[in-house]
This record gives C-alpha cells, sequence and structure tokens, in this order.
C-alpha cells in the first residue's frame, strides 16, 4: 500500500466522522426548532433548549464543520505539495482524537458544562484538547507544505495556512480561564472587556472556520471539477490579503448599542463594511472561471453546487456587513433575522460547498465515478429550498419583531407587549421546522450517494486485486 | 494503481499573474468602501465628531 | 518579488501573523488598557455566595441562549425594560452574559421587579403566567441542593468576599433559591427610574366613570397582566388582594388617582410598572375593573 493511499484513508475517516457528527447536530437542530414552538419538548436536565442549543452549534461547528476542514484540508495539502502527509500515524491518531473529543464535547454539554462564551462553550480540560488537535493539524499542514515537491504555493495553500495560524490565536486568547474544579472555570476577562475578547474571537471563528478553509476548498475544486483555471490571480492576492488584515478589526459588529465603547463599535463598523469588498473578490474570481464558459452548469453536476455555494457566501458577506450599520442593528439585533443569516452561511454556503468537495474526494480516492448523478441533483435542490425557506421565514419573522419591539402608540407608550411579540413568531418557527426537515431530506440523498459510491469502490478495489 | 498527485497543475488552477486585470467594479468597490468607511469613522467617532450613543439617546427622548 | 513569497512558506506564514495582528493589537489587545474597558459603578457590590451559585446555574442551564442581559440606548428600548445598561455594571461578571438572542426577554433589570414568590411560581410553569410563552420549566431546580464546598471554591476563584456563614447556610438551599437570588441582584446597580409620564395622575379621578362597559374592558386587560398575581377576580396570590381596603398594607381606601399611580408606576415591594406598556385609558380601565370587583365584594 502506497503511504498517500494510507493517508487517503485518514482523509475519508474524517469525511465519515464529520458527516455522522453533522446528522447528530443536524437531528438536535430540528429537536431545538421544534421546542422553539412546543415547550414541552424540553426534557430536564439534559434536553433542554438552554443545553441542547449548544450542542447543536458545537456539534456542527466543531464535528462537521471542523472534522470536514481537517480531512479536507489534508486532501488539499497532498495535492498541492505532491507528496503524502509528512506525518501520516500522527494524522490517523489526530482522526481518533478528533472523535474522541467531539463525543466528550457533546457529553459536557448536554451535561451543562458551559462556559457560556459563544463558540467556545466547551470547558477548560477540553480546551486543552482542541489546542492539541490543532497542534497535531498545524504540525501535518506546516511540515507537509515545507517538505512539498511543487515550488508555488497555489491560493489554498495561502487560505489553510491563515486558517492555522488565526484560529490557533484566537482559541487561545478567548479560553484563557482560571479553572475551578474539573468543569468550571472563570475567564480572566471581565465584563465589558470580556465581551470584548469574545466578539474579537466570535466573529473570527465565523471567518476562520466558515470562511477561510471553506474558500481554500473553492478554489481548489472549483478548477479541478470544472477544469477551468481561476480567472484572476492578482484578484486572489488582494483579496486574500485584505480579507485576513480587515477580518480582526470587525468583532464589535455584535455589539452595537451595548455598553462597550463607541470607538471601539465604530471602528468595526467601518472595517465590516470594507469586507464586502475582499469577499466578493472571490465571489467574482468565482463567477468569471465559470462565465467562460456557462455550460459547466449543466455538462458538470457539481459546477451549480460551486456557484451556488458562493452566491450563497456572497448574499452572506452583503447581508453581514449591511447587520453592522448602526440603522440596521437597531431594527434585526437580537431577533429571528439572525438565526436567518446565520444559516444562510452555514447551510447554503459552508455545507454545500463541503459536500460538493467530498462528491470530489470520495469517487477520487476509489478510482471510481459518483454513485447517481440523479440523487446528488435531488440532493441539491432538497438542501436548496429547506434553507431558503429557513432563511426568508426567519428574516420575514425577524424584521416583523424588531419593528413591534419599537411600535408606540398615539401617546408614546409601547404597543405590543413582548408576548404578543413572541406569539406572532409561532407559525415562522413552525414553518422553519418543516424547512429543517426538507433540509435534512437532502442531506440523507447525500449521504446515501456517498454511502454507495464508497461501497462501489470498495467492490471495484476487491475485483481488481 | 495509477492513482498520484501528478494531475494537478497549479498553472492550470490559476490564470497567469498578469494575464488578467482586476475587474474595475471591482476596483470602484474596493475604494469607495475605503473612503466611505473614512466618512463614517469622521461621523461617528466621539473624538472626531463628538457624537456618542449617550448623546444620542439623549436627544431621541426629549425630542 | 512579491511572487517570492507564494514560494516561502514560513515567510508566509510570519507575514500572514503580523497582518491578522494589527486588527487583533488595536481593537482587542490595546483597549485592554485603557480605562473605559474596566469601569464599575461605585455601589456595584461582588455577588454573595448564593448569587454567584445562581449564576453559575445561569450559565450552565444556558438562559444566555435565549435572554439578553443588556438594554441599548433606545427609546423604545428604554421603555420597555429600564435604564440602559452601564459599563461599570459588570465588572464582577467573568465572562459577560450579555447573550445575543431575545427569544425571551432582556433581563437587564430583572432584579426587583417582582417578589421571589413571582420567580419560583414563574420558574415552576411559565405558562400559567404567559399562557403562549416557550419557556422551558425550572420547577426540577428546586430538588437539587447547593454544595457549600463547590460554592466556596467559586467564591475564592472570584476574590469574593464571604463568611463562614454564608457558606455554611448554602447547605440548606436549593438550586432554585439560588437562581431566584440571582435573578433579584441583576442590574440593582442602576438606580430605577420613574416614568415621568405616569406621576402627573395622581389626584385625577377616573374618566371612565360612568362607561358601563369600562370594567370589561378592564377585565381582560386584568387577565392578561395582573391576575397571575393578583389572582382571579383580584382575589389575591403572589399580589395582595384587590377587592378588600387594604393597601400597600395599609387599612383604609385610597383614591382612583391613587391606584392608577401604583399600576403605572409600580411598587418598591414588586409591583412591576405597567406605564410603558399600557396606555392611559387601559389603566384607567383597570381601576374601573377594580373598582367594580370591590363593590360586588360588599
Ligand atoms: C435541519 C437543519 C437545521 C435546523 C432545523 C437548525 C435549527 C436551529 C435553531 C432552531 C437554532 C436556534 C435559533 C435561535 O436561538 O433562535 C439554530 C442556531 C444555529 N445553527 Fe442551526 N439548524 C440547522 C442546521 C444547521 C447547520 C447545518 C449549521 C452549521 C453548519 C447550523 C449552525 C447553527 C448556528 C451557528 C446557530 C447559532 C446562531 C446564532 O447564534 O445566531 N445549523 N439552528
Ligand atoms: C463579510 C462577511 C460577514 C459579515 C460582515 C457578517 C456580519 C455579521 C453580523 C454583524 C452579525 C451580528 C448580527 C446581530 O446579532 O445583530 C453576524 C452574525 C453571525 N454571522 Fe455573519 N457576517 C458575515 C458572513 C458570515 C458568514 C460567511 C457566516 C458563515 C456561516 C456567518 C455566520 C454568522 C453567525 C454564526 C452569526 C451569529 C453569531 C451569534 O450571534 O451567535 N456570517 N454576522
Amino acid at each position: 500500500m502506497h503511504d498517500y493511499q494510507y493517508d487517503h484513508q485518514t482523509v475519508k475517516g474524517f469525511i465519515v466522522s464529520s458527516i455522522f457528527w453533522g446528522v447528530v447536530g443536524i437531528v438536535v437542530g430540528l429537536w431545538i426548532s421544534i421546542q422553539m414552538w412546543k415547550p414541552e419538548l424540553n426534557i430536564p436536565p439534559y434536553f433542554t433548549f438552554g443545553r441542547m442549543r449548544v450542542v447543536h452549534t458545537n456539534g456542527l461547528a466543531i464535528g462537521l464543520g471542523i472534522g470536514a476542514i481537517f480531512g479536507i484540508s489534508y486532501y488539499i495539502v497532498m495535492r498541492l505539495a505532491r507528496r503524502p502527509l509528512l506525518f501520516p500515524k500522527l494524522a490517523r491518531f489526530h482522526l481518533y482524537l478528533f472523535n474522541a473529543a467531539v463525543a466528550l464535547a457533546a457529553l459536557s454539554l448536554f451535561a451543562g458544562m458551559n462556559q457560556t462564551l459563544e463558540y467556545a462553550e466547551l470547558e477548560w480540560p477540553l480546551d486543552i484538547g482542541v489546542v492539541i488537535l490543532w497542534v497535531m493539524f498545524a504540525v501535518n499542514v506546516f511540515g507537509t507544505i515545507i517538505k512539498r515537491k511543487e515550488e508555488q504555493m497555489y491560493i489554498s495553500l495561502w487560505y489553510i495556512i491563515a486558517t492555522v495560524i488565526a484560529v490557533a490565536i484566537l482559541y487561545i486568547v478567548n479560553n484563557l480561564a482560571v479553572p475551578a474544579g474539573m468543569t468550571k472555570s472563570y475567564p480572566v476577562f471581565a465584563g465589558v472587556n470580556s465581551a470584548n475578547v469574545q466578539w474579537w474571537y466570535g466573529h473570527n471563528a465565523v471567518g476562520f472556520i466558515f470562511t477561510t478553509p471553506i474558500l481554500a476548498m473553492f478554489y481548489y475544486f472549483l478548477p479541478k471539477s470544472t477544469g477551468l483555471p481561476i480567472y484572476s490571480h492578482r484578484l486572489s492576492i488582494v483579496a486574500f490579503w485584505s480579507l485576513v488584515f480587515a477580518y480582526l478589526w470587525t468583532g464589535a459588529h455584535h455589539l452595537v448599542y451595548t455598553p462597550l465603547p463607541d470607538w471601539i463599535q465604530t471602528l468595526a463598523i467601518v472595517f465590516t463594511l470594507f469586507l464586502i469588498a475582499p469577499s466578493w473578490g472571490s465571489v467574482v474570481n468565482g463567477y468569471y472561471t465559470v462565465g467562460s464558459d456557462w455550460s459547466k452548469m449543466q455538462t458538470n453536476y457539481l459546477t451549480k453546487f460551486f456557484i451556488m455555494g458562493i452566491t450563497f457566501y456572497g448574499l452572506q458577506t452583503v447581508q453581514g456587513p449591511t447587520q453592522a450599520i448602526r440603522v440596521v442593528s437597531q431594527l434585526i439585533h437580537y431577533t429571528d433575522w439572525v438565526p436567518g443569516h446565520v444559516h444562510m452561511g452555514t447551510m447554503g454556503w459552508v455545507t454545500m460547498t463541503t459536500a460538493a468537495s467530498i462528491y470530489h474526494i470520495i469517487p477520487k480516492i476509489y478510482n471510481t465515478e459518483i454513485y447517481s448523478i440523479k440523487v446528488a441533483n435531488t440532493h441539491f435542490w432538497l438542501v436548496l429550498i429547506g434553507q431558503l425557506m429557513f432563511s426568508i421565514t426567519m428574516w420575514i419573522t425577524g424584521i416583523q419583531q424588531g419593528a413591534l419591539w419599537k411600535a408606540t402608540n398615539a401617546d408614546g407608550s409601547l404597543k405590543y407587549t413582548f408576548m404578543e411579540g413572541l406569539a406572532k413568531n409561532y407559525p415562522f418557527w413552525q414553518l422553519r421546522t418543516v424547512a429543517g426537515v426538507i433540509f435534512t431530506v437532502g442531506m440523507l440523498f447525500f449521504i446515501y450517494n456517498i454511502y454507495m459510491t464508497i461501497r462501489k469502490g470498495r467492490a471495484l478495489a476487491a475485483s481488481q486485486a | 494503481m495509477a492513482e498520484d498527485f501528478d494531475n494537478v497543475n497549479i498553472e492550470d488552477l490559476e490564470a497567469k499573474d498578469t494575464a488578467r486585470k482586476i475587474p474595475l467594479g471591482w476596483l470602484i468597490l474596493f475604494w469607495g468602501l475605503i473612503l466611505w468607511g473614512i466618512y463614517y469613522l469622521a461621523m461617528y467617532s466621539p473624538v472626531i465628531s463628538g457624537w456618542t450613543q449617550e448623546k444620542a439617546y439623549e436627544e431621541s427622548v426629549t425630542k | 518579488m512579491a511572487g517570492e513569497l507564494y514560494r516561502k512558506p514560513i515567510m508566509f506564514a510570519i507575514v500572514a501573523t503580523v497582518v491578522i495582528l494589527v486588527g487583533t493589537i488595536v481593537t482587542m489587545f490595546y483597549p485592554m488598557f485603557t480605562e473605559g474597558m474596566h469601569p464599575k459603578l461605585d455601589n456595584l457590590k461582588p455577588y454573595t455566595a448564593l448569587q454567584l451559585a445562581g449564576k453559575d446555574i445561569y450559565m450552565r442551564e444556558g438562559c444566555n441562549n435565549c435572554h439578553t442581559q443588556t438594554v441599548r440606548p433606545l427609546k423604545t428600548e428604554v421603555m420597555r425594560y429600564g435604564e440602559y445598561s452601564k459599563a461599570g455594571e459588570f465588572a464582577y461578571d467573568r465572562p459577560f452574559l450579555w447573550g445575543s438572542k431575545r427569544t425571551g426577554p432582556d433581563l437587564a433589570r430583572i432584579g426587583g421587579k417582582y417578589p421571589d414568590a413571582w420567580h419560583y411560581q414563574h420558574f415552576e410553569n411559565p405558562q400559567a403566567f404567559f399562557a403562549q410563552s416557550n419557556m422551558p420549566k425550572y420547577g426540577w431546580l428546586k430538588d437539587r441542593k447547593l454544595d457549600p464546598a463547590v460554592s466556596e471554591s467559586h467564591m475564592k476563584v472570584n476574590g469574593f468576599p464571604y463568611t463562614a456563614e454564608d457558606i455554611g447556610g448554602l447547605a440548606a438551599k436549593s438550586e432554585l433559591d439560588a437562581l431566584v437570588a440571582y435573578m433579584q441582584v441583576i442590574g440593582t446597580a442602576v438606580a430605577k427610574k420613574v416614568a415621568p409620564a405616569a406621576a402627573a395622575a395622581a389626584e385625577e379621578r377616573n374618566p371612565l366613570e360612568g362607561d358601563e362597559r369600562a370594567h370589561e374592558r378592564g377585565e381582560v386587560v386584568y387577565k392578561q397582566y395582573c391576575d397571575a398575581c393578583h389572582g382571579d377576580d383580584g382575589k389575591g396570590g403572589i399580589g395582595p388582594s384587590l377587592t378588600d381596603t387594604t393597601w400597600l398594607n395599609k387599612e383604609g381606601d385610597i383614591g382612583d388617582g391613587r391606584i392608577y399611580e401604583i399600576i403605572a408606576n409600580g411598587t418598591p415591594n414588586g409591583m412591576p410598572p405597567y406605564a410603558n406598556q399600557l396606555d392611559k385609558d387601559k389603566i384607567w380601565s383597570l381601576v374601573s375593573y377594580i373598582r367594580h370587583e370591590q363593590h360586588k365584594n360588599k
């Protein structure tokens, strides 16, 4: 067995694991979406909304997101370095440790061990585990790149390197805490300062987990699967550097109108708006790449995944900055508009692009073709419909909520109680659950397709052996 | 089996460095956002314009 | 020249790190050393052992996923929740608990808004207070005892002062007691403001007097806002009976204007103010309703 085939087994292991955790996270997502309109579904102590929501976000961000990022980054790094991973055994151990950590993370969150820092909920022993996982990843990525056989580093590698560095800094700083027993700690930062550190972290967790590694996939797999070269190298360069520069300034847009000093808020808003440019650098590059031959949208089933993914990325990166402006924030902050925004990004951009990358990788590993393009197309349309329905219902109800909170009578008193506003959400929350079911069915088609492709590949390998 | 790292040609993935100019529309967006940023920073920085969210609130209630 | 960078991974990583650190330093690291980031109101007190235990439970149960704890300086928001949040209120919060989603209402000014009994019953069954609420029930917390040893170690890590009695006393307390104690202290470092709009009504007589239907309209409002505390038909519950002639613990009837004022502005003993939620006509209709029930009782 060649070294790289051993590495491919690790890549596949990460992909299958991330799909598994994705299913767990999505099932929890469906559950909490029902809890929001049917509180009887809260079963204390472990299965209440407050505990399960963090299982949902962590399960998908770490389990699905980071799991897929580990596996797919290894694949990309090997390909672009033209050599197997430098430390294949370490990568395999990385896979096992990853699964153990995610399992423990889920259990600890169900048990209520929660730092209450968004996307950094895990308590300190698990934080140490996450840092170890990240160091293992970094060692292999850097090692393999340094010992590469191709002189030039392609764009995807830039994004992967930036991801490795940024996440390390972000995660360690935001989780600095003083332990108070094995399952509890208090952060070293307090009050306003802790808010500022947390959202510096929080927004860049989105930036360097849900954006840069996904862009690495996009820049690699779009040309690979269509055969069309990326439109402008120069645009890629400008977009990359301005993106990684600007992202770190923007965290305080989550804290608009809080007691955080005004100047930090304003600076964050300015850089947030600026982010439209680098983000759209990738969008424009993507469009122009396929623009040289639009027939690929029909002849190559993966093209539409990537184009739809980058389209949602483009919408997301216009919507996000708009949300940061003070007048808009007044209306939509704290409402259901934000989960609408979030799921366009996570479902429409992250999951779409990741799934397409997996469609590309799995047949390559087994030296075969995808099991069924028809099933892939069904998957595409279902997740697209589910995601649009999810986001649109949440945008409507979010704006409505924001407006009801602000509405006043002629004599200046408030027009609606909080409860009257809440009650108006129910039909939209119910529709959101329906949307989630449609999305989930789409994902099941995806899983079935991958499963059948692996089976086909195994049978093929057995027949050739 | 023949599966290898061979078929990636980086030159194929990225068009030649100088081959394509950056689209004009994108450059306008880029510089436009920087200009807008300078304007917004001036408008809403307490040390520059004197604006603070507390003052804005006081104004909204006395009006 | 610049092309070289994309052939040198270590150089590239160093440049990327520097680029990442610029915004980090300006917006996150540097501010840590400015005063604006560490303010403390003079009358802000460290949490007591019981309150801290309650805050830990708030974090454990993830209440912050549905409730924010920061009132923005926006007109209608201050009307709804109370004085907007001040930077100096959070010095003892490690970490801050401002939250980012209001599935439920903001809690920054919940302290002292309702009596303890309200919270106990509300945690037990939120739907009894607001039929359409989607809040989970938390009555099960009352069957779980606090562990004084754990609380003591938490107090130590936070550096909050405590006495042996404080800690010893926890053994008899439940998690629900702690959570209620925490609720009652949130946001209390900032003085409550009386809504100026309502104060003028004190001397007035009920303008709805003579309106035969007023008490029926009042009853509708009463069922929505008041009966959770004051009981069916004003018979009393968490809050006192409204059908007798004892008002604010004193025997003797009071004028319509005074009743109006209590509803509008609330009282220091846990009656919340309604001036910002109910317009004048609704408050007066409540006065009519209360008078109507009083008469029935005579
Ligand atoms: C069937 C699919 C899904 C359903 C039904 C679902 C449902 C939900 C619900 C109900 C919430 C809480 C919203 C609130 O508190 O108001 C939520 C939050 C969240 N979900 Fe999902 N979700 C799904 C898929 C996903 C996926 C695929 C991802 C990521 C890859 C994801 C990431 C998140 C994140 C990051 C949040 C937190 C949002 C915030 O803090 O504003 N979800 N989801
Ligand atoms: C230039 C790009 C983007 C900007 C400037 C941006 C901006 C924002 C802003 C201002 C908020 C806060 C909304 C509020 O609470 O008022 C927000 C929330 C969020 N965004 Fe974005 N967004 C961008 C792209 C994305 C992408 C690509 C994703 C990927 C999935 C994403 C995921 C999220 C999440 C998860 C939250 C919720 C955080 C929370 O409150 O828990 N965003 N974004």
